[in-house]
């Protein structure tokens, strides 16, 4: 198999299925006996397309310019990773806060039929002569994949003529992958294949790679960053906030660690092979337990497991008494669960921290990743409903009027119309990870659930867009066997 | 033809016909396209638009065929069906709109076929075969309102003299939206008029399929709704009036009522007592903070509507100095640029500013760095700030795309409005 080049589509793996409205005893159970089938929805709801990620991964990225080959539409969602971008300035004191430089094709009509080659030339020169840019990325869209536009040969054209900026065109046509997190496979092939070019670099003796998603505050970089100094490392955080010199240390560097699951973890993978840099894969790094786990994965790979025990402890030292506080307010409290596939994992996890019961998990994809998390979900927690959906959130307010869980940890639009308490493990503007973040994320979980007025007040004025019929279906009764 | 632009207003047109559908209550859009178009197209104009959004379905609530790569090759018509049939089953909706992405525009499935399997059976399906890649935001405000217009509105209905629709403020793609058309409200409702905004006091397809019985569609935008107008009145002998940009402040709010009244012949003793009152209700307030808000050397870069009534209000009512307006929205007709700049030219005292059409954030950037000209003040969107803080100079956020505020029903239009708007530019540096 380690012949076959990783095509960046996230499904192409085998085991890894997307549509399944289950439970934690029966998935860990079929998954083991290797029953899981890959399934649809006959109706679904919208979902996050990869050139999102693709994007959002790669817009803070210093003398850089993004082109999108692709209707004015596809660029709709850059605004959540321009503000992030925006606002990471600000919290970095940065006076003078820069846009990310954007350019669209806007293909149209006559491009879908006469191609729009020519305007991702332009498009291109335009990028190049007003910001003489170290890096061009050049992405493709539904549209321009579907008309057969060849961006790889246009950016290699283009690469001779503009040799000053190093062209890479991104592969992530939206309708090659359900899973969202494709999105960041493709740009980190395209930067392997464009920017390293598996050329050796002398090695960088204590460097670590530390991959980040656009969706970490500065806050839990700083946070990261001060755990992983204290196993006297040097932090190569990227490519959230880097830069090209940043990118081409990365074979620099002693070992690789990722603050998300599905950032990067195939990237480390090449990294091994190209340049046997080990890795951790572990965990976000969001609750105790957590933590602890995403510290010593990194330092077992930096043979520094003596050490970390140490830090860990004193760490501990420091936290639990806060957490045990907690841990008085939230015990016992019924949580249901939706995220993406590390958030919603890693906010599993931390409930237990603090003696929650999961009632239910809503999680994009599972695979043998997620297998390990649900073996260890099903030791502490009863019986629980697992919807693999990405949102979908027709199924998760039938599931929660069902369940009637205490609390709803995630995005809150639905649950909070419902009357349920609801809060977050996702917020990239304040912190969240490691152990000074479970402070803040504690506090806010308690006193957010300890005071849900607005949310108790919201269903007598407002109603969701649901028949009450709905409610009382089988959640999954959209799922179809492929 | 759409051009090449770096940092985009607004979405393409799907993004449009969702944002309208979006703000009339109880309407289900739904989408035959690929997975990521019902985010992309949200986030493009109501996610940027004061973070304010649909409370029916939008964005990932939003029902979708998501079409993959199976239904590039064979076709997406079967997974649109059973998309149909699931939102009819569960989404509690007055209507349902079936938009196309590009995808299924470029493979060419035939949504009318699979949409008239269900109107045949009496749901309200409409079908609305506008790719993404036919144009922006704005074009989608007007092709759903054709469709509305070709499809939904209803012939033969009662004709009531007291009756106007409301076009030209586009929901979402302007940030003020839901104020601007609530200031609407109130003052035609003072002159006994009974208005339609569509997006407003919860108005629902209902009040679309009747609108056909109104007696004057009045048109609030320099150069939008120039066909939907045409054909409304061809169909429904419904005539319009176009009011040439959004009215900020009492000269040309009062200006608008006057346009109206003597449009639809209302009582003249009436209009006037409105008028004193509106105007008594400003200058109450201006006269108690003369001098207060230090003179200002101006630009502004808007789409059209705003940027004609900014510059006007703050030119002719509040006597600061313009110096250049950047309408920022593509235009692409010579006769709407020209009406533009007339509005925006035909100022009382203040010497006319330099107008220029620029939808590229590069150019617009540049035009403001090379204005040789001072400028303390700049009113523009989010992508401007970016320039205000390189130039040092007052920076105020008033124009779509706007991402550091939360408006819910904040406006500067109307006569409360400017107060509101005069309030915002209050500077104690």
């Amino acid at each position: 198999m380690a012949n076959v080049t990783y095509s960046g589509v996230r499904e192409s793996k085998p085991g890894r299925i997307n549509d399944l409205g289950t439970s934690g005893k029966e998935v860990e159970e079929k998954y083991r006996k290797g029953c899981l089938k890959r399934a649809d929805r006959s109706f679904a709801q919208g979902l996050q397309c990869q050139q999102i990620n693709s994007m959002a991964a790669l817009m803070s990225l210093e003398d850089s310019v993004f082109i999108s080959h692709s209707p004015q539409g596809c660029v709709g969602c850059a605004i959540m990773a321009v503000d992030m971008y925006r606002v990471g300035q600000a919290h970095r004191g940065i006076k003078q806060i820069k846009n990310p430089r954007l350019i669209v094709t806007n293909i149209d009509q006559k491009n879908v039929v006469f191609g729009g080659e020519q305007k991702l030339r332009e498009a291109v020169k335009k990028a190049v002569e007003r910001y003489n840019p170290k890096l061009a990325f050049i992405y493709a869209s539904c549209a321009s994949g579907i008309i057969g536009d060849d961006i790889d040969a246009i950016a290699s054209d283009l690469q001779n003529e503009y040799p000053d900026t190093v062209m890479v065109p991104i592969h992530c046509e939206g309708f090659k992958s359900k899973i969202c997190a494709s999105g960041f496979d493709a740009a980190f092939i395209s930067i392997n294949k464009y920017i390293l070019k598996k050329e050796s670099v002398e090695k960088e003796k204590g460097l670590v790679n530390l991959f980040a998603p656009t969706t970490v505050s500065y806050a839990d970089q700083k946070e990261m960053e001060r755990m992983l100094n204290l196993l006297d490392v040097k932090v190569n955080y990227i490519p959230f906030y880097s830069s090209l010199e940043k990118i081409k240390k990365i074979p620099a560097a002693e070992a690789s660690t990722s603050i998300c699951k599905v950032f990067a973890d195939e990237f480390m993978k090449t990294l091994w092979e190209d340049y046997e840099i080990p890795y951790s894969h572990t965990v976000m790094p969001i609750g105790i337990r957590n933590t602890d786990k995403w510290y010593r994965g990194i330092a077992k790979v930096l043979h520094k497991e003596e050490e970390v025990e140490r830090i860990i402890n004193a760490e501990h030292e420091r936290i639990e008494p806060l957490v045990a506080k907690l841990r008085k307010r939230l015990q016992g409290t019924r949580v249901f669960i939706c995220g993406g596939t590390g958030r919603s994992f890693a906010a599993a996890a931390l409930i237990d921290d603090f003696g929650m019961e999961l009632v239910g998990l809503e999680t994009p994809t599972y695979d043998e990743d997620a297998q390990v998390d649900i073996e260890y979900l099903n030791e502490i927690h009863k019986d629980f409903v697992v919807d693999i959906a990405n949102m979908q959130p027709f199924e998760q307010v039938n599931l929660i009027n069902k369940l009637k869980p205490d609390a709803f940890i995630g995005v809150p639009d639905w649950a909070a119309k419902l009357g349920i308490p609801t809060t977050h493990v996702l917020d990239g503007k304040r912190p969240t990870m490691g152990y000074d973040g479970l402070l803040f994320l504690g506090n806010k979980i308690a006193d957010q659930l300890q005071n849900p007025g607005f949310n108790k007040k919201l269903p007598a004025h407002v109603k969701l867009p649901y028949k009450d019929s709905w409610y009382e279906e089988d959640a999954f009764k959209y799922i179809t066997d492929k | 033809m759409s051009q090449i632009m770096e940092n985009p207003k607004g979405g393409c047109v799907l993004a449009g016909i969702n944002s309208v559908l979006g703000a009339i209550d109880r309407v289900c859009p739904i989408y035959h396209s690929g997975p990521g178009c019902c985010m992309q197209t949200t986030a493009a104009d109501q996610g940027q638009s004061g973070h304010k959004s649909s409370c029916f379905v939008s964005s990932v609530s939003l029902p979708s065929t998501n079409m993959l790569e199976r239904e590039v090759v064979f076709g997406g018509t079967d997974k649109l069906r059973t998309t149909i049939q699931g939102a009819i089953e569960i989404i509690d909706a007055d209507a349902y709109f079936v938009l196309t992405g590009c995808t299924a525009g470029i493979i060419g499935d035939d949504i009318e076929s699979v949409t008239g399997e269900f109107s045949e059976k009496g749901y309200p399906v409409y079908p609305i075969d506008t790719p993404g890649f036919a144009g922006d935001s704005n074009l989608g405000y007007e092709i759903i309102w054709n469709t509305l217009i070709d499809k939904v509105i209803e012939d033969n209905v009662e004709k009531d003299e007291k009756l106007v629709n409301i076009f030209g403020i586009v929901p979402y793609h302007d940030p003020f939206w839901s104020g601007a058309l609530e200031e609407v409200d109130r003052i035609l409702s003072r002159l006994g008029l009974k208005v339609n905004t569509f997006f407003t006091k919860h108005q629902g397809i209902d009040t679309i399929r009747k609108c056909s019985g109104a007696a004057l569609n009045i048109i609030i935008n320099p150069w939008l709704f120039k066909g939907p107008a045409k054909k409304f009145e061809e169909k429904f002998k419904v005539p319009s009036i176009r009011i040439p940009g959004l009215f900020i402040g009492a000269t040309d709010t009062t200006k608008f009522v006057r346009t109206v009244a003597e449009k639809l012949g209302l009582d003249k003793t009436l209009v006037e007592k409105v008028i004193k009152e509106e105007e008594d209700y400003v200058y109450s307030y201006l006269a108690q903070a003369i001098g207060v808000v230090s003179w200002k050397r101006f630009a502004v870069v808007a789409d059209a509507n705003n940027a004609v009534g900014i510059t006007r209000y703050l030119a002719n009512d509040y006597s600061f100095t313009p110096v250049l307006v950047i309408v920022s929205e593509p235009i692409f007709r010579p006769e709407d640029k020209e009406r533009i700049i007339a509005e925006i030219n035909n100022l009382e005292y203040a010497v006319p500013p330099k107008v220029l059409f620029l939808t590229d954030q590069y150019e617009i950037n540049e035009a403001i760095r090379n204005e040789e000209k001072e400028i303390t003040l700049l009113l523009g969107s989010s992508n401007e700030r970016e320039i205000a803080l390189e130039k040092d100079i007052q920076f105020i956020l008033a124009a779509f795309p706007m991402n550091e505020r939360l408006i819910f029903n904040r406006t500067y239009a109307g006569y409360k409005g400017s107060l509101t708007f005069t309030e915002d530019i209050y500077d104690n540096m």
